[in-house]
């Protein structure tokens, strides 16, 4: 058979969204780190990483998929949940559907089945471009889902976590998913599966006080920033300046928050390799 | 406009719906059986869903197997190219309910034309000609008075009827007694309905079908005619545009017709009406195609418009900003479809590996096909593998290019009807462009 990857992807913008495209995208990306300027689309097929200094950029959710999952595994759940607006915040509508036409996807995360390196799994992904991977009443829901699935079909979760907490506009709403998926999570955990979180850059808030920080095993990305209230917040409350690459990954690795930090590059293989020596946990 | 289409739909039609799709920037899932797991369709998409074994009961008509793909993927719409699901009701209600937009008419016009007398019915409401009969046949003295009004040869068929029983074919005055009688039995012992139905037989008849093209406001347009009489057992076997043996003034009375026809049921999308014109040059019309079809080819070609694009714009809300009076068509196109048949061997279908392809090019010539080098044909489906098509000023030049690239045409270890084209390019019948739909019977192929 002739394989998807002989066909390059002529990635032309939807019909009619043409300009909107044009104002959304530069075409020309700088490093933040060593503000080299590149092609965004040398990136995108890639890792999305700097072609000097190597920096991890940020990566959409589907992005992640086809980095992370063997080609054609994927399987998506739960494709129609997606938020309302429960408590009638003012202006959240709008922002809800500039972040699905900014980042194409319903909600701050993608949910389902696929493998790595032949390994089966239940797999998630978040999104920073929608509201930056917040979590409301949907992504609660779709994360509980996911663990559930899991659960009942023997599988270990391997997730993407990026985002920046309990979604403000849905309120308590919001912050009791941190309960709903701690639980799912346990559930999983008791029937003695794998879960495997890796930390991009930034996982904080709620998300990071909840399933982030549930993992068997937690894999960050190099330079991320894990922690639950942000540098600047406690530089203001605690007036105190706080040390050079606090709360990044490789502080949190000291720490012992995380277990590893893993460059994209390798990430796929140690996946494969983890899920491979956990084969057969909670037969 | 969708983010998002599922093609329900292998060969070179999902290939040509995958390419409309990516030109608009719309993603796509394809879906297979297990045996097409290595069709180009599935390598095209940007993804790809097995929705079941071989047999296309059990895949490509599974109708949940194709709406939870649909679902799963997260697609807004379906496209069912032509064939399978692609006039089938009930699927395309499925799919509403489901939220998702079938490109296509609703199901409830499909419904209706699918009912060949139901669409007879409304289409002569409309003010279109077709084919003159009688219903309601209750005795003989009815029923000869209605067949004097209609002329002879006519045939009686049974209401119920199908597959060609229960239909009697009428010379003159005193076969009709018989014939009746007979008719009525048959249908009463083979349907238990003892209706029929009389109708003018036509012979020696050329089929030409209208294009037609709408959008949710009502704006309706023809792009031209297609000849279609080129045929094997009642197959299309080779299409043209515009039709060699109609005149500017019939042409535009037929396409009066279409556009009456569809605006009289408000149609949504592409479709097809097709008719029958007898040797007085009177058209007839026969039924209508609520989908895309396979000759859909040479129209674009002498119209410049893409009809898959425009049908998923249409089917996504969007306007026609072009009216009938800014439509012109150009030139003369021809399609050739071939088979994977052994003309030498009474055009029995075979399977076989594709082992050298060359596919002809240059000005004008159009190959749409889902084949590859090394592509291993798999039994079960159609036998149509690919469709020359070619374009020129002139039907005589088309004509020409036509025969120069059946000739380039290489597709090696499949048995297949290229040749069969190049012999019928030197048929004086065809050459005229006077043949009618028997023209393949009376020469004995």
């Amino acid at each position: 058979m002739l394989e998807k990857s002989l066909f390059k992807n002529p990635n032309l913008r939807l019909e009619g969204m043409e300009n909107a495209a044009a104002e959304e995208r530069a075409p020309v990306f700088e490093c933040p780190r060593c503000k080299m300027r590149q092609d965004l689309s040398s990136l995108a097929e890639g890792l999305f990483l700097c072609q000097r200094c190597g920096h991890h950029y940020k990566v959409g959710a589907r992005q992640r998929l086809g980095m992370t999952l063997d080609e054609g595994s994927f399987r998506e759940m739960s494709v129609r949940i997606a938020s309302r607006d429960p408590l009638g915040f003012p202006g959240y509508q709008e922002k809800l559907e500039q972040a699905r036409r900014q980042s194409g996807e319903r909600e701050a995360v993608i949910t389902g089945t696929g493998s790595i390196l032949g390994q089966p799994c239940a797999f998630f992904a978040m999104e920073h471009q929608f509201m930056m991977g917040s979590m409301g009443a949907a992504v609660g829901e779709k994360l509980t889902r996911l663990f559930e699935r899991a659960r009942q079909r023997r599988l270990p979760v391997v997730g993407y976590v990026i985002s920046g907490g309990a979604r403000v506009q849905e309120g308590v709403l919001s912050l009791m998913q941190m309960a709903k998926v701690s639980g799912a999570v346990r559930l999983h955990a008791d029937a003695g599966l794998l879960y495997i979180a890796v930390l991009c850059d930034a996982t904080t808030g709620g998300v990071a006080a909840s399933f982030a920080m549930q993992a068997d095993v937690i894999l960050a990305e190099p330079g991320a920033l894990i922690g639950f209230a942000g540098p600047r917040v406690i530089e203001q409350t605690t007036r105190q300046k706080l040390p050079e690459g606090f709360q990044r990954a490789e502080f949190q690795l000291e720490q012992g928050f995380v277990g590893k930090i893993v460059r994209r590059q390798e990430q796929r293989e140690l996946l494969g390799l983890l899920l491979r020596m956990h084969e057969g946990a909670g037969a | 406009m969708f983010a998002k289409i599922l093609i329900a739909n292998r060969g070179e039609i999902a290939v040509r719906v995958i390419r409309a799709c990516k030109e608009m920037g719309i993603r796509t899932v394809a879906v297979y059986s297990e045996a097409d797991r290595e069709a180009l369709h599935v390598s095209l998409a940007d993804e790809s869903i097995c929705v079941g074994p071989a047999p296309s009961a059990l895949s490509y008509l599974n109708q949940e197997a194709l709406l939870s793909a649909a679902l799963n993927t997260g697609c807004e719409a379906v496209h069912p190219g032509y064939g399978f699901l692609s006039e089938n009701p009930d699927f395309a209600a499925l799919c509403e309910e489901n939220g998702l937009k079938f490109i296509g008419p609703t199901a409830e016009t499909i419904r209706r034309m699918g009912n060949k007398d139901e669409a007879k019915r409304q289409m002569a409401l409309a003010g279109v000609p077709v084919i003159p009969g009688r219903e309601d046949l209750k005795d003989l003295a009815q029923v000869q008075k209605a067949a004097q009004e209609i002329g002879f040869p006519l045939l009686i068929k049974a209401r119920s009827g199908g597959g060609g029983r229960g239909i009697r074919r009428v010379n003159g005055l005193n076969e009709l007694d018989h014939a009746y009688t007979e008719a009525a039995f048959e249908a009463q012992s083979c349907f238990s309905d003892p209706a029929l139905y009389m109708e003018k037989l036509l012979t020696e008849v050329k089929h030409v079908e209208v294009q037609v093209l709408c959008d949710a406001k009502g704006n309706a347009v023809c792009f031209g005619e297609r000849d279609c009489s080129m045929q094997r057992k009642h197959q299309k076997i080779l299409e043209e545009s515009p039709c060699a043996a109609i005149s500017p003034a019939q042409r535009a009375k037929l396409m009066k017709y279409a556009r009456q026809a569809v605006r009289a049921m408000r149609y949504e999308g592409v479709g097809t009406l097709e008719f029958l014109m007898d040797q007085q040059g009177s058209f007839y019309f026969m039924e209508m195609n609520t989908r895309l079809q396979v000759e859909h080819p040479v129209t674009e070609l002498v119209s410049g418009i893409d009809l898959v694009k425009w049908q998923i714009r249409t089917a996504a809300g969007i306007p026609l900003p072009f009216k009938q009076k800014d439509i012109h068509t150009l030139g003369h196109a021809i399609e050739c479809r071939i088979n994977a048949e052994d003309p030498a061997r009474g055009f029995a279908p075979g399977g076989g590996k594709v082992e050298i392809l060359h596919i002809p090019g240059g000005p004008g010539v159009r190959f749409d096909t889902a084949l590859y080098q090394g592509y291993k044909l798999p039994l079960h489906y159609d036998s149509l593998i690919a469709k020359l098509i070619v374009f020129a000023p002139t039907r005589r030049e088309a004509l020409r290019k036509m025969l120069a690239a059946l000739c380039e045409t290489v597709i090696e270890g499949v048995d297949h009807t290229a040749l069969f084209h190049v012999d019928l390019m030197a048929d004086p019948g065809f050459e005229d462009g006077s043949y009618t739909t028997d023209h393949l019977v009376k020469r004995g192929a």
